[in-house]
Protein backbone atom coordinates (compact mmCIF):
# COMPACT_ATOMS: atom_id res chain seq x y z
CA UNK A 1 0.00 0.00 0.00
CA UNK A 2 1.12 3.11 -1.15
CA UNK A 3 2.33 5.77 1.89
CA UNK A 4 2.99 9.48 2.64
CA UNK A 5 4.60 8.32 6.19
CA UNK A 6 8.04 9.21 4.86
CA UNK A 7 6.89 12.30 3.71
CA UNK A 8 4.85 13.32 6.68
CA UNK A 9 7.71 11.95 9.28
CA UNK A 10 10.54 13.89 7.76
CA UNK A 11 8.19 16.88 7.91
CA UNK A 12 8.28 16.76 11.66
CA UNK A 13 11.53 16.23 11.91
CA UNK A 14 10.68 12.83 13.27
CA UNK A 15 12.91 9.60 13.16
CA UNK A 16 11.59 6.42 12.18
CA UNK A 17 12.98 5.24 15.35
CA UNK A 18 11.05 8.09 17.38
CA UNK A 19 8.14 7.19 15.01
CA UNK A 20 8.09 3.73 16.10
CA UNK A 21 8.39 4.48 19.58
CA UNK A 22 5.27 7.06 19.38
CA UNK A 23 3.32 4.39 18.12
CA UNK A 24 4.28 1.49 19.58
CA UNK A 25 5.78 -0.82 17.12
CA UNK A 26 9.54 -1.65 15.72
CA UNK A 27 11.71 0.58 13.61
CA UNK A 28 11.31 -2.76 11.21
CA UNK A 29 7.47 -2.04 10.74
CA UNK A 30 7.96 1.80 10.08
CA UNK A 31 10.31 1.03 7.49
CA UNK A 32 8.22 -1.43 5.46
CA UNK A 33 5.01 0.53 6.11
CA UNK A 34 7.09 3.60 4.70
CA UNK A 35 7.96 1.21 1.75
CA UNK A 36 4.43 0.02 1.22
CA UNK A 37 5.45 -3.90 2.04
CA UNK A 38 3.01 -3.93 4.85
CA UNK A 39 -0.44 -3.62 5.57
CA UNK A 40 -1.16 -2.32 8.73
CA UNK A 41 -4.40 -2.77 10.69
CA UNK A 42 -6.86 -0.34 11.43
CA UNK A 43 -5.94 0.51 14.59
CA UNK A 44 -1.92 0.67 13.50
CA UNK A 45 -3.05 3.17 10.76
CA UNK A 46 -5.03 5.39 13.18
CA UNK A 47 -2.65 5.76 15.38
CA UNK A 48 0.31 6.10 12.76
CA UNK A 49 -1.97 8.86 10.95
CA UNK A 50 -2.55 10.56 14.80
CA UNK A 51 1.09 10.23 15.40
CA UNK A 52 1.90 11.87 12.19
CA UNK A 53 -0.97 14.70 12.82
CA UNK A 54 -2.80 13.84 9.74
CA UNK A 55 -6.57 14.71 9.83
CA UNK A 56 -7.82 11.22 8.04
CA UNK A 57 -6.29 7.78 8.05
CA UNK A 58 -6.53 8.27 3.63
CA UNK A 59 -3.92 11.81 4.00
CA UNK A 60 -1.18 8.91 5.29
CA UNK A 61 -2.49 5.91 3.27
CA UNK A 62 -3.29 6.30 0.08
CA UNK A 63 -4.45 3.36 -1.56
CA UNK A 64 -7.61 3.28 1.04
CA UNK B 1 10.95 -13.45 37.09
CA UNK B 2 14.34 -13.03 37.25
CA UNK B 3 15.55 -11.48 33.74
CA UNK B 4 13.96 -8.88 31.65
CA UNK B 5 12.37 -9.34 28.41
CA UNK B 6 13.82 -6.24 27.03
CA UNK B 7 17.74 -7.93 27.50
CA UNK B 8 16.87 -10.22 25.12
CA UNK B 9 15.04 -10.38 21.06
CA UNK B 10 13.64 -13.59 19.64
CA UNK B 11 15.41 -15.98 18.42
CA UNK B 12 14.57 -15.75 14.27
CA UNK B 13 16.63 -17.78 12.25
CA UNK B 14 18.37 -20.60 14.28
CA UNK B 15 15.74 -21.67 16.17
CA UNK B 16 12.96 -20.94 19.15
CA UNK B 17 13.84 -19.01 21.73
CA UNK B 18 15.49 -15.91 22.58
CA UNK B 19 19.29 -14.53 22.74
CA UNK B 20 20.77 -11.49 24.75
CA UNK B 21 20.66 -8.37 23.18
CA UNK B 22 22.50 -6.39 26.04
CA UNK B 23 25.22 -7.31 28.87
CA UNK B 24 22.52 -7.87 31.09
CA UNK B 25 21.32 -10.78 29.12
CA UNK B 26 24.61 -12.29 28.82
CA UNK B 27 24.75 -11.71 32.59
CA UNK B 28 21.68 -13.56 33.24
CA UNK B 29 22.58 -16.27 31.01
CA UNK B 30 25.96 -16.36 33.20
CA UNK B 31 23.68 -16.30 36.38
CA UNK B 32 21.42 -18.64 35.77
CA UNK B 33 24.12 -21.56 34.00
CA UNK B 34 26.35 -21.16 37.20
CA UNK B 35 24.48 -22.60 39.61
CA UNK B 36 25.02 -25.62 37.13
CA UNK B 37 28.50 -25.39 38.12
CA UNK B 38 27.85 -25.31 42.01
CA UNK B 39 25.97 -28.03 42.06
CA UNK B 40 28.08 -30.06 40.07
CA UNK B 41 31.31 -28.76 42.03
CA UNK B 42 29.58 -29.46 45.76
CA UNK B 43 30.00 -32.72 47.10
CA UNK B 44 26.55 -34.33 48.31
CA UNK B 45 26.44 -37.16 50.37
CA UNK B 46 23.28 -38.32 48.50
CA UNK B 47 23.15 -38.00 44.94
CA UNK B 48 19.39 -38.03 45.03
CA UNK B 49 20.10 -34.53 46.64
CA UNK B 50 21.92 -33.35 43.67
CA UNK B 51 19.84 -34.39 41.21
CA UNK B 52 16.44 -32.97 43.22
CA UNK B 53 18.79 -29.47 42.85
CA UNK B 54 19.37 -30.37 39.02
CA UNK B 55 15.41 -30.10 38.94
CA UNK B 56 14.59 -27.46 40.88
CA UNK B 57 16.74 -25.04 39.18
CA UNK B 58 16.20 -26.45 35.71
CA UNK B 59 12.11 -25.96 36.56
CA UNK B 60 13.41 -22.05 37.66
CA UNK B 61 14.60 -21.35 33.92
CA UNK B 62 12.08 -23.15 32.07
CA UNK B 63 9.19 -21.14 34.38
CA UNK B 64 11.81 -17.96 33.82
CA UNK B 65 12.42 -18.87 30.41
CA UNK B 66 8.59 -19.25 29.23
CA UNK B 67 7.88 -16.12 31.18
CA UNK B 68 10.15 -13.63 29.35
CA UNK B 69 9.06 -15.14 26.15
CA UNK B 70 5.81 -14.23 27.18
CA UNK B 71 6.47 -10.68 28.05
CA UNK B 72 8.78 -10.07 25.20
CA UNK B 73 7.47 -7.08 23.01
CA UNK B 74 6.64 -7.70 19.84
CA UNK B 75 3.90 -5.71 17.52
CA UNK B 76 1.85 -6.66 15.01
CA UNK B 77 3.91 -7.17 12.20
CA UNK B 78 5.68 -9.38 14.08
CA UNK B 79 3.25 -11.48 15.50
CA UNK B 80 2.36 -12.04 12.20
CA UNK B 81 5.60 -13.04 10.85
CA UNK B 82 6.08 -15.22 14.15
CA UNK B 83 2.69 -16.88 13.15
CA UNK B 84 3.56 -17.93 9.78
CA UNK B 85 7.06 -18.99 10.55
CA UNK B 86 5.86 -21.46 13.69
CA UNK B 87 2.56 -22.84 10.91
CA UNK B 88 5.51 -23.44 8.65
CA UNK B 89 7.12 -25.37 11.27
CA UNK B 90 4.99 -27.33 12.66
CA UNK B 91 3.93 -27.92 8.97
CA UNK B 92 7.88 -29.54 8.03
CA UNK B 93 7.44 -31.30 11.87
CA UNK B 94 4.39 -33.29 11.20
CA UNK B 95 5.60 -34.20 7.69
CA UNK B 96 8.50 -35.51 9.29
CA UNK B 97 6.63 -37.59 11.51
CA UNK B 98 3.95 -38.67 9.23
CA UNK B 99 7.24 -39.87 6.77
CA UNK B 100 8.58 -41.72 10.19
CA UNK B 101 5.19 -43.41 11.19
CA UNK B 102 4.83 -44.75 7.41
CA UNK B 103 8.69 -45.80 6.87
CA UNK B 104 8.46 -47.87 10.60
CA UNK B 105 5.02 -49.18 9.33
CA UNK B 106 6.62 -50.44 5.92
CA UNK B 107 9.63 -51.76 7.81
CA UNK B 108 7.54 -53.43 10.16
CA UNK B 109 5.60 -55.21 8.10
CA UNK B 110 8.59 -56.21 5.80
CA UNK B 111 9.93 -58.14 9.37
CA UNK B 112 6.43 -59.72 9.51
CA UNK B 113 5.83 -57.23 13.11
CA UNK B 114 4.32 -53.91 12.66
CA UNK B 115 6.01 -51.51 15.62
CA UNK B 116 4.61 -47.79 16.03
CA UNK B 117 6.54 -45.74 18.27
CA UNK B 118 4.10 -44.19 20.51
CA UNK B 119 6.19 -41.16 21.32
CA UNK B 120 5.08 -39.69 17.43
CA UNK B 121 1.56 -40.61 17.83
CA UNK B 122 1.63 -38.77 21.66
CA UNK B 123 3.20 -35.49 19.28
CA UNK B 124 0.33 -36.12 16.56
CA UNK B 125 -2.40 -35.98 19.39
CA UNK B 126 -0.63 -33.13 21.16
CA UNK B 127 -0.59 -31.29 17.99
CA UNK B 128 -4.46 -31.94 16.73
CA UNK B 129 -5.20 -30.94 20.90
CA UNK B 130 -3.11 -27.67 20.61
CA UNK B 131 -5.09 -26.98 16.94
CA UNK B 132 -8.65 -27.17 18.60
CA UNK B 133 -7.95 -25.64 21.98
CA UNK B 134 -6.67 -22.38 19.68
CA UNK B 135 -9.45 -22.40 17.50
CA UNK B 136 -11.88 -23.18 20.01
CA UNK B 137 -10.57 -20.36 22.13
CA UNK B 138 -10.15 -17.94 18.82
CA UNK B 139 -13.21 -18.55 17.88
CA UNK B 140 -15.06 -17.34 21.05
CA UNK B 141 -12.84 -14.35 21.63
CA UNK B 142 -12.62 -13.08 18.22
Amino acid sequence: MKTNIAKLRNGLGLTQEELARKTGVTRQTIISLEQGRYNPSLQLACRVSRALGAGRIEDVFLDI
Amino acid sequence: MLGKPHWFKRRKYAGWGFWPCCWQGWAYLAAITAPFFVIQAVPFDNEDIRWAAYFVWGAVILFDSFHIMSLMPKDERERTHEAVAERNALWAVILVLCVGVAYQAASGSVQGRIVFDPVIFAALGAGVLAKAATNIHLDRHD
